[in-house]
């Protein structure tokens, strides 16, 4: 039994302001980042390198609020988190605030199976991609013409529908493969037109990522600062564990009632040890996709 | 209750037994449940090393904030305000590894980290990787209050503290005469062992607190690890993992190997077991302590307040300096097991 879930944010992407063209971009990224993960299971890889590998594509799809073509911030620059947990021997490694890192995901790795460390950030962060052998970027390689727009329509304090949410799409995946081991990653630029260093709940562990074979993993996007508060992943975890929620109880309860009564939104992908996958927003949309070995395939964002 | 107390409380009750037979007692009113505790670090502080001199100074670093955070809750402050003040205290004190005489990094600087939480709401502010900030639980303190986020790191965090009118200092405050050997030390150590270094992370300053208003509050603020790379963040900034806080369960701040406390999300798992399994705070410490922590190889220890004003401090490391005061009378001070 093997089972990936990958999700391209949860925002407010107006139904009727998606024209299909756009549309099929959006579908088009996700299917590329879903098959991409799930092959990695198919042909017995690690749930690791499947949540890697599809978070990667979604990185490098200019689409999404991560790596190329990520979030700017009040500076007009990118600023990037990323994290990913191994639930087999509860690893993790997380990066933030990043300028220069073409793909914060693999950074993130980096940490976890190459340094002592779980969590660096900023230049110290960009010195030890360089100690590891990884070629940095001018930061203008993440800035595209759309994101710019989006950034001085969000200055002038108007919205621009047309593209994704200005405090969301982040990226992220939770996968189960055939050995039972759950992993999660997410990586993303945060919100439009933020204030430089400011850190949401993707690169902290329990909060916007957290995997802990036997229970489950999850990945989170939304407004970051309530999921920070809420700890949210850890919190869908420990709801699993401790109180013996279903998946999908465990993550409609954040979602619906703590994040609510807190004032945030957001979505939230997870998948459990039986490789069950649980998908879920509080927002009018969240760009989604599952794949499992019992045939399932769905691409959806409404 | 202290031994000293009990002959006065013995003859308080029996100058109490006439009145409370002639009369059924109403219940008397509640004391306030006011507590307070703080951790000055858990980790290796070998007690051979352990001069009566330097002991006494801990004490006294110790005594200071525990006796600042307190005062503030005894006049009806918040619990907030006792463990910014605490915290603060311990901050500015340069034995512990915070603040003015922090560890220093692999570049001989203080890169200081910070979170508070408070318990109502729940709302939290946190700093990560500043260099300038005097007193991070402040700047932490200031992104929960001013700002709509919880966490800012390095030259952004410190621009907003410039935006806030806080002043900056020059690294060269933190730094330390004991920290630049240590890190001198460290480096040789790190050196001879091939450049794999085991840093030592001992000193972080925390807070846990119960106000009259039954709010809980955590605080916490480091300077990590000595020789530690540059970025590196451990988990005192980190919401749930070395500092959570809510009214509904407890308040804890932790301290010792990090990146365990990360991966374990170590504050919040003890809160989510006195929460969901209804286990008491005590025992939730012991089972994510000694059972999860001690089994993943991580040390450390925590410190922890609940809404009824139980304070928990345990370790699994030599040791803790840590303090406690309460509503009951409980004042203690501490660095070992046993004492």
């Amino acid at each position: 039994m093997h089972a990936i879930a990958i999700h391209g944010g949860a925002g407010a992407v107006p139904r009727a302001s998606l024209s299909a063209q756009r549309e099929q971009r959006f579908r088009a990224g996700l299917e590329a980042a879903l098959d991409g993960g799930y092959a990695v299971l198919e042909r017995g890889g690690s749930s690791l390198d499947a949540v890697a590998t599809a978070v990667r594509i979604l990185e490098d799809d200019p689409c999404y609020n991560a790596g190329h073509g990520a979030a700017l911030t009040r500076d007009g620059a990118v600023e990037l988190d990323a994290a990913i947990m191994d639930g087999k021997q509860m690893r993790a490694g997380a990066v933030a605030s990043l300028r220069h890192v073409k793909n914060p995901v693999d950074l993130a790795r980096h940490v976890m199976e190459k340094s002592r460390h779980v969590l660096l950030v900023g230049p110290g962060a960009e010195e030890f991609a360089l100690e590891e052998g990884l070629t940095l970027v001018p930061n203008r390689y993440f800035r595209t013409a759309e994101r710019l727009e989006q950034l001085q329509a969000e200055q002038r304090g108007e919205r621009v529908s047309e593209l994704v949410p200005a405090t969301q799409g982040t990226v992220g995946a939770v996968a189960r493969d055939d050995a039972g081991n759950l992993a999660a990653a997410t990586s993303t630029g945060g919100m439009t037109n933020k204030r430089p260093g400011r850190v949401g709940d993707s690169p902290i562990i329990g909060a916007g990522t957290y995997a802990k074979n036997g229970v489950c993993a999850v990945s989170a996007t939304g407004h970051g600062e309530y999921f920070i508060r809420a700890v949210a992943a850890h919190h869908v975890c420990a709801a699993v564990e401790y109180r013996g929620l279903a998946l999908e109880e465990a993550v409609r309860e954040m979602l619906h009632e703590v994040l609510p009564a807190l004032g945030g939104d957001g979505g939230l992908i997870a998948v459990d040890h039986a490789g069950r996958i649980a998908m879920d927003f509080s927002t009018e949309g969240m760009f989604r996709g599952a794949r499992d070995s019992n045939g399932r395939r769905d691409i959806s964002i409404y | 209750m202290s031994r000293l107390n009990m002959p006065l409380v013995t003859a308080l009750l029996l100058l109490a037994g006439p009145a409370l037979a002639a009369k059924p007692p109403a219940p008397p009113p509640a004391a306030p449940p006011i507590a307070l505790a703080i951790h000055g670090g858990a980790g290796v502080i070998d007690p051979a090393k352990m001069t009566p001199d330097k002991a006494a100074g801990y004490r006294a670093g110790l005594a200071a904030a525990l006796d600042a955070g307190y005062a503030v809750l005894e006049r009806g402050g918040s619990s907030l305000d006792a463990v910014s003040v605490a915290v603060r205290m311990l901050e500015d004190d340069p034995q512990f590894n915070a603040g003015r005489g922090a560890v220093l990094n692999q570049d001989g600087d203080a890169e200081l980290d910070a979170a508070i939480m408070d318990g109502h709401g729940p709302r939290a502010g946190a700093v990560a990787a500043v260099r300038h900030v005097k007193n991070p639980v402040e700047l932490a303190r200031l992104v929960m209050e001013k700002s709509p986020h919880v966490l800012l790191v390095g030259e952004g965090a410190e621009e907003f503290a410039l935006e806030q009118g806080i002043v900056l200092v020059p690294r060269g405050y933190f730094r330390t005469r004991a920290r630049i050997t240590q890190l001198e030390e460290d480096k040789r150590a790190a050196e001879a062992r091939g450049g794999a270094a085991t840093p030592q992370g001992t000193g972080t300053v925390g807070a846990v607190a119960l106000d009259r208003s039954g709010n809980l509050a955590a605080a916490t603020s480091t300077g990590g690890l000595s020789n530690k790379h540059r970025g590196r963040v451990g988990d005192s900034p980190l919401i749930g993992a070395g500092t959570y806080a809510s009214n509904d369960s407890c308040a804890v701040s932790g301290t010792g190997d990090g990146e365990y406390f990360i991966r374990a999300v170590l504050a919040y798992d003890i809160c989510a077991l006195v929460q969901y399994k209804h286990e008491p705070l005590e025992q939730a410490v012991n089972e994510v302590l000694h059972g999860k922590l001690t089994a993943a190889g991580g040390e450390g220890g925590v410190i922890a307040v609940d809404p009824a004003g139980n304070i928990v401090m345990d370790f699994n490391s030599v040791g803790m300096f840590r303090a406690a005061r309460d509503a009951h009378g409980r004042r203690e001070i501490a660095m070992y097991r046993d004492r």
